[in-house]
């Protein structure tokens, strides 16, 4: 993985955090943002493809206060088994030229499949098989991406309700495998982790225990609600508590974290109130400062002692 | 190329209801036949899994969050059931296609009008909010402008439909609203009385 720059704190950028963000002042150190909000796609035979939105990017940067910002995309479909987007991936690309993404990721699965020859999004980011096929499928396609876009690129462990059945890999393997092969950096989505481990009767803590951790650029925690029957990524909610613990163990060993997101949809934003938000982003501060300070204990453990 | 038959097959499974159930009543046999044995059966050994009703549900969210979105005053003045009914047969007729929310909201206008329900005032509310769409949409240049015919009063009907209220006994008011938009400027809106001859 390229080396990322150690940012500290991030929020995930949706307009009504705009007052949080505003609020926050030291307590956040960068600003994530969905690159995909900041233009239309009129479709691939549309000319011009992309329109920009001026307005919301103009409010974004008044947000963002002059922070930096890394991008987390939600459109690249990376892993669609038909033909993959390179015009996407330049617009990603020429958006980080106008406003300096520090890195960029998106979300490890598809959301694209062709029917009827035409394109289906089912809107909702759907599994790979864990399989040797889909990292053969995944690796030229990231080197094309980290060719196109010259910053650090990461992908997300994906949030399954369902899982693809007899795959040939175990999550850790296929993650630790795709990154080796790739140099992909990982957005350890923890509450993804969580909401898996929950769902599926597994211990998020042995998985986390197989994850080559140095393959970690970012870290995401959220919360979530239950719905019939299954606890959802729904980034609901202030940080759940097991998030929290999976947190306090997973970022000390992480040598090339650049930074944590807490992410919140902007529509349980006066429900959840600034307070609780404000409260979660000042204990991120901390557990980020307590990881950095025993992260440098282990590297130079002279320099404390003396 | 299979992979991308797996892979349809597995996005038609949430999307498509009539899909999942023959899928679920009939398994391989009723998956296309150019998928791996491997993939025919993680598909139906997936058709029957609960979590694949979870990500249905999340799909529909999803669309229906970009309508109700875009058409709040359109989804209120049909009633939740009804607003269901219709929801569900344009979904039939319009796989999803795009991220974006403008688009879909765009085609469900269309569909309504085509539809040509019997509701005394939403003809008004679907047109008003299709030509506030059509202000608001990504382009090229100035959008053109847009002029809606209104039979019943559009401050009360609108207004009422804003707050949350079902519009009852709406005065007759005959007027058009005309709607123009420059650049990043917001919409602006001026009602013309029709003149009585």
């Amino acid at each position: 993985m390229q080396p990322l720059p150690r940012l500290g704190v991030g929020l995930a950028y949706q307009a009504p955090l705009a007052p949080l963000i505003e609020a926050a002042g030291d307590e956040l150190d960068y600003v994530e943002i969905v690159p995909d909000i900041l233009w239309t796609d009129l479709g691939r035979r549309a000319e011009p493809r992309h329109i920009d939105d001026t307005a919301g990017r103009a409010a974004l940067e008044q947000a963002s206060c002059g922070r930096p910002l890394v991008a987390h995309g939600i459109g690249l479909s990376i892993g669609s088994a038909g033909d993959f987007d390179l015009a996407h991936v330049d617009q990603i690309e020429r958006w980080r030229r106008r406003l300096g993404f520090d890195w960029h990721s998106d979300h490890l699965a598809f959301h694209l499949a062709e029917h009827g020859g035409e394109l289906m999004n089912v809107g909702i980011t759907l599994p790979l098989p864990r399989d040797r096929e889909s990292i053969d499928l995944l690796v030229p396609r990231i080197r094309e991406v980290q060719q196109r876009v010259p910053v650090p690129f990461l992908l997300e462990n994906n949030v399954y309700y369902f899982d693809i059945p007899a795959c040939e890999m175990d999550e850790a393997t296929f993650l630790n495998t795709l990154c080796r092969e790739s140099g992909c950096g990982l957005v350890l989505d923890l509450h993804n982790v969580y909401t898996n481990a929950r769902n599926h009767g597994f211990d998020a803590a042995d998985l986390l225990a197989e994850i080559e951790l140095e393959h970690v650029g970012e870290i995401h925690v959220a919360g979530g609600m239950e719905l019939d029957g299954f606890y959802l990524d729904a980034h609901s909610d202030t940080i759940a508590d097991p998030v929290w613990a999976l947190l306090e163990w997973t970022l000390p060993r992480c040598p090339n974290i650049g930074g944590v997101t807490f992410e919140l949809f902007g529509s349980w934003f006066d429900g959840v109130g600034s307070e609780r938000l404000t409260r979660d982003l000042r204990r991120l501060r901390r557990v980020w400062t307590q990881a950095t300070r025993r992260a440098r204990l282990r590297r130079e453990p002279s320099a404390e002692t003396v | 190329m299979t992979a991308q038959a797996f892979q349809t097959a597995l996005a038609r499974l949430i999307v498509e209801p009539e899909f999942r159930d023959a899928v679920r009543a009939g398994g391989s046999a009723a998956l296309p036949g150019e998928l791996t044995p491997r993939e025919a059966w993680r598909l139906a050994t997936i058709a029957g899994d609960r979590g694949l009703d979870m990500n249905r549900t999340l799909h529909k969210g999803f669309r229906l969050g970009k309508l109700r979105a875009l058409l709040p005053l359109t989804c209120a003045a049909l009633t939740p059931a009804r607003l269901a009914r219709e929801v569900a047969q344009f979904w039939r007729a319009n796989p999803p296609a795009s991220f974006s929310f403008l688009p879909e909201a765009l085609e469900f206008c269309a569909f309504l009008e085509r539809r040509g329900l019997r509701s005394v005032y939403l003809a008004e509310v679907l047109a008003f909010e299709r030509a506030t769409l059509e202000l608001e949409r990504a382009r090229v240049g100035a959008p053109p402008p847009q002029s809606v015919r209104f039979r019943h009063d559009p401050v009360s009907l609108l207004g009422a439909l804003a707050e949350g209220r079902r519009p009852r006994s709406v005065r007759a008011r005959p007027c058009l609203l005309l709607g123009s938009k420059d650049a990043d400027a917001p919409t602006r809106w001026t009602l013309v009385d029709a003149v009585s001859r």
